[in-house]
């Protein structure tokens, strides 16, 4: 019994950061259609910059998220006002906006991830933070582990808290399912738009700041979440975030079971399979009616 | 054939013929260099003949590209080179004519992202199929052929594709093609089974990726998935053909062979900046010039 | 009496909830120019779209030239000789003007013969529709209302046998709409075509057309001669509902 509720808290721990980083992805599809495939490498950035305070100015990782956040929103507006805003303004339709943002972003992929190999090198980093093994009902737990897994379900629900009671959050589910209704009711994308794309960023960038608590870090960490954050909303649903927390616990559980009962190196088959299995069968996500 | 067809396809030929002497002109370095420019032509061409024509944007290249490989560290015990090369293009084919009937209903991103996906899950299978059933993680080609059958194979190749892309722009198929990038309902309701047409597009695009990894294979030696369907073989694809303007003939030939020049030098020497400037320019193309540098010659050679 | 080209029986078209077409019955033989009228969200362009196979029916019945295509792709429609325009014009902009009535012939049209060998090549397709002048013309530069001719001739080099045309009117002043009307009943009687043809605007509609279907809340409550039609009471009921809906848009 015990060895099972490891199991499956393992699963629901890797799968709370996996709906973190699928959130702001969603968000920013679901709103703009703008398909960020370079949302990774956001998430990698809060990591080095989390492990340079860490290992440089000595700062507590977890005292530097809200930093994290705030300057990745920072460089959310800016990377929104620089590239997207351009296409979203001249683009004759919305395939082409999707098309267009999906180059774009992969022009970022590069730009930023090689930025960071010749920032920091293609070495793994890493430092040691809260290692300890901590005892929950017979089960043993890293207590980053639990703290990353903590942090990641309190952004997921904050976030989800955040779009059903607040003005701004009725604002971006209104424009959601109605782009020209809201604007008649007098919504301004022009504000919108750059700030969800900019929480989008911001969340990648927690993810990336708890990942680097757990993992160790390489430039060349955030294209597994890039695809890891799309089979979550694949699963969850597009534009749904609450689709999106059930779909990456989901999936993280699917992963644990799934090597359990297999084999660790089918991991990455499994993922996929699945994200197939579902794309193909269920287009609309799993949750959709 | 149209006039202007015929002159296409004469002047591709001829390049071909002109390229054929290399081996005996240029040095091993050189040769390589040019090796890897004609793997690009082929490659940005033969993606830009679906994804250019039709908007699916496909990052499937390097599964395509990696399945052919590995019908040549499979085959070549048995299969003479001649062989396996065809038979790589024909397993890539069939594998996207499959996969094709699957996801081609799906557009945007999702397209995308599935093609992408599809290669890594292909690359893990392959991985996975290695290490439990054969107990190896790559393979080393015994007796591979020589340096001038591997160029004049690849060249081949090449002028196949590139060949096959102006025929196919000038015919009913590149026209349902070009259709179903414009605007696909439309099409069909102008007659177009626009289903067909995308798997048969796809799979012909595949068709050329795959004999390629077929024919490149050998130039390794030593084949394991990392290397054979490493992504960045699909996206530097992509990234070439839309900088040189995925919607013309030319403009994908004329971007591989400069950005594999740039790859090969500066890459050994400036790795990341290289990568760098490479997705720079991919962003301000898409921002300020969409259609590529060649759609700025658009009116020459659109019709050719 | 003329072949029967086009038969829809009791389609029928759900979304979720809500009932967009309510088993409509519609019979159209060659040579005859049917107009579909109603007010806002009657149902006509999902009508329109199970008739040329881009929308398939909940349930319910087409059956074209004889042949029974329920559930078949729209390409099988334009095959079997049916066109349409589109509402919002959906020409290939980067196209030529020629390559887009090229298109149709190349396809739907392939395997036809028109009655007429008039509109067998693109530029007398274009010449009909006074476009000659900007066939090598991009489409997606030519004004809306050239936009909206070359709907028409897209439609017409599928070499059709029943054109379906929806709101091809909308947007043009009288004089224009006066034309295109004219030349709607010429291609119909030099090609010896069926023409549905759906209109917002009552009053443009009702003096083109010989026949006249009415669709109110998806289901058809009227169909008929248009003087009849347009004195029903269940028919002026649907309109006044609507605030005077007819006359408002055909100002």
């Amino acid at each position: 019994m015990g060895f099972w509720l490891e199991l499956a808290a393992t699963g629901l721990i890797t799968g709370g950061i996996y709906a973190l980083v699928a959130m702001g992805l969603n968000l920013q599809y679901g709103l703009m259609r703008i398909m960020n495939i370079s949302h990774g490498e956001f998430l990698m950035l809060g990591a080095y910059l989390t492990w340079l305070a860490h290992t440089v100015f000595d700062i507590n990782p977890v005292a530097f998220l809200p930093v994290v956040a705030i300057v990745l929103f920072f460089g959310g507006l800016a990377v929104y006002r620089l590239c997207f805003r351009r296409i979203a303004r001249t683009s004759p339709s919305v395939d082409v906006i999707e098309a267009r943002s999906l180059l774009v972003g992969f022009g970022l992929m590069y730009l930023v991830q090689n930025a960071a190999l010749l920032a920091w090198g293609a070495d793994m980093r890493g430092y040691s933070y809260l290692a300890d093994a901590v005892e929950i009902g017979g089960a043993r737990f890293a207590a980053n582990r639990l703290l990353a897994f903590g942090f990641a379900i309190a952004a997921s629900l904050a976030l989800l808290a955040l779009l059903r009671w607040t003005i701004f959050g009725k604002a971006v589910r209104a424009m959601m399912q109605s782009p020209t209704g809201a604007q008649l009711v007098g919504i301004d994308t022009a504000v919108l738009h750059p700030v969800v794309f900019g929480a989008g960023l911001a969340l990648a960038g927690m993810a990336g700041g708890l990942l680097s608590m757990v993992y160790e870090i390489t430039p060349s960490m955030g294209e597994p979440y890039t695809v890891t954050a799309l089979i979550v909303i694949t699963l969850g649903g597009l534009g749904s975030a609450a689709g999106c927390l059930a779909g990456g616990l989901l999936l993280g559980l699917v992963e644990a079971f799934g090597m359990h009962f297999t084999n660790p190196s089918l991991k990455t088959l499994l993922s996929y399979g699945v994200f197939i299995g579902v794309l193909l069968a269920r287009p609309k996500g799993l949750f959709a009616r | 054939m149209t006039a202007n067809l015929r002159y296409t396809i004469t002047a591709v030929l001829a390049a071909g013929v002109a390229l054929a002497f290399m081996p005996w002109l240029l040095s091993d370095f050189l040769l390589s260099l040019a090796l890897s420019c004609l793997m690009y032509v082929a490659l940005a061409s033969s993606w830009s003949m679906f994804s250019g024509a039709t908007n699916y944007l496909s990052l499937a290249t390097s599964a395509f590209f990696g399945i052919g490989a590995y019908v040549t560290a499979w085959g070549l015990e048995t299969l003479p080179y001649a062989l396996a090369v065809p038979l790589g293009g024909v397993i890539a084919g069939a594998f996207a004519a499959l996969v094709g009937a699957a996801v081609l209903h799906l557009r945007g991103a999702y397209f995308a992202v599935l093609t992408f996906g599809l290669g890594e899950l292909v690359r893990h299978s392959i991985t996975y199929f290695e290490k439990t059933y054969a107990r190896t993680v790559g393979r080393v080609l015994s007796d591979p052929p020589e340096a001038v059958t591997v160029y004049l194979t690849v060249l081949l190749i090449t002028v196949a594709t590139v060949a096959t892309c102006a025929a196919v722009r000038a015919s009913r198929f590149g026209l349902a093609l070009a259709g179903v990038g414009a605007d696909e309902e439309r099409a069909q309701t102008l007659g177009v089974n626009t289903r067909r047409v995308k798997i048969a597009g796809f799979a012909l695009s595949a068709f050329f990726a795959g004999a390629l990894g077929a024919a490149m294979a050998v130039r390794w030696t030593y084949i394991e998935p990392m290397s054979v369907f490493n992504p960045f073989i699909g996206f530097q694809t992509v990234l070439i053909a839309m900088i040189g303007g995925a919607q013309t003939l030319l403009g994908p030939v004329v971007s591989a062979v400069v950005f594999s020049l740039f790859s090969e030098l500066l890459r050994l020497q400036f790795p990341y900046a290289y990568l760098m400037l490479l997705g720079l320019l991919l962003i301000v193309l898409v921002l300020y010039l969409p259609g590529g540098i060649g759609s700025l010659f658009r009116g020459r050679w659109a019709r050719a | 009496m003329p072949e029967m080209l086009l038969r829809a029986r009791g389609v029928y078209v759900r979304f979720g909830g809500l009932v967009a077409v309510d088993r409509v019955d519609l019979e159209v033989r060659a040579g005859e120019l049917v107009g579909v009228i109603g007010p806002n969200g009657a149902g006509k362009t999902t009508f329109f779209h199970t008739l040329s196979g881009v929308l398939a029916p909940t349930a319910g019945q087409l059956i074209v030239g004889g042949e029974d295509l329920t559930g078949h792709a729209a390409h099988e429609f334009a095959n079997h000789g049916v066109a349409r325009t589109f509402q919002t014009p959906r020409v290939f902009r980067d196209m030529s003007a020629e390559d887009n009535v090229r298109f149709g012939l190349e396809f739907a049209g392939r395997r036809r013969k028109h009655a007429r060998d008039a509109f067998d090549n693109p530029a007398a397709i274009l010449d009909l529709l006074g476009l000659g002048d900007v066939a090598a013309i991009p489409a997606g530069g030519l004004t809306p209302a050239k936009q909206r001719l070359l709907e028409i001739g897209m439609a017409l080099g599928a070499r059709p046998r029943v054109l379906l045309l929806d709101e091809v009117a909308a947007g043009l002043t009288h004089a224009e709409v006066d034309a295109t009307a004219q030349l709607i009943r010429r291609v119909r009687d030099e090609a010896g075509l069926a023409v549905i043809w759906i209109e917002h605007a009552v009053r443009v509609l009702m003096n083109y057309v010989e026949r006249v279907a009415v669709l109110h809340q998806g289901a058809k409550i009227a169909d008929g001669d248009p003087r009849k039609v347009a004195r029903d009471p269940a028919v002026v009921e649907a309109y006044l509902g609507e605030e005077g809906g007819g006359e408002r848009k055909a100002a």
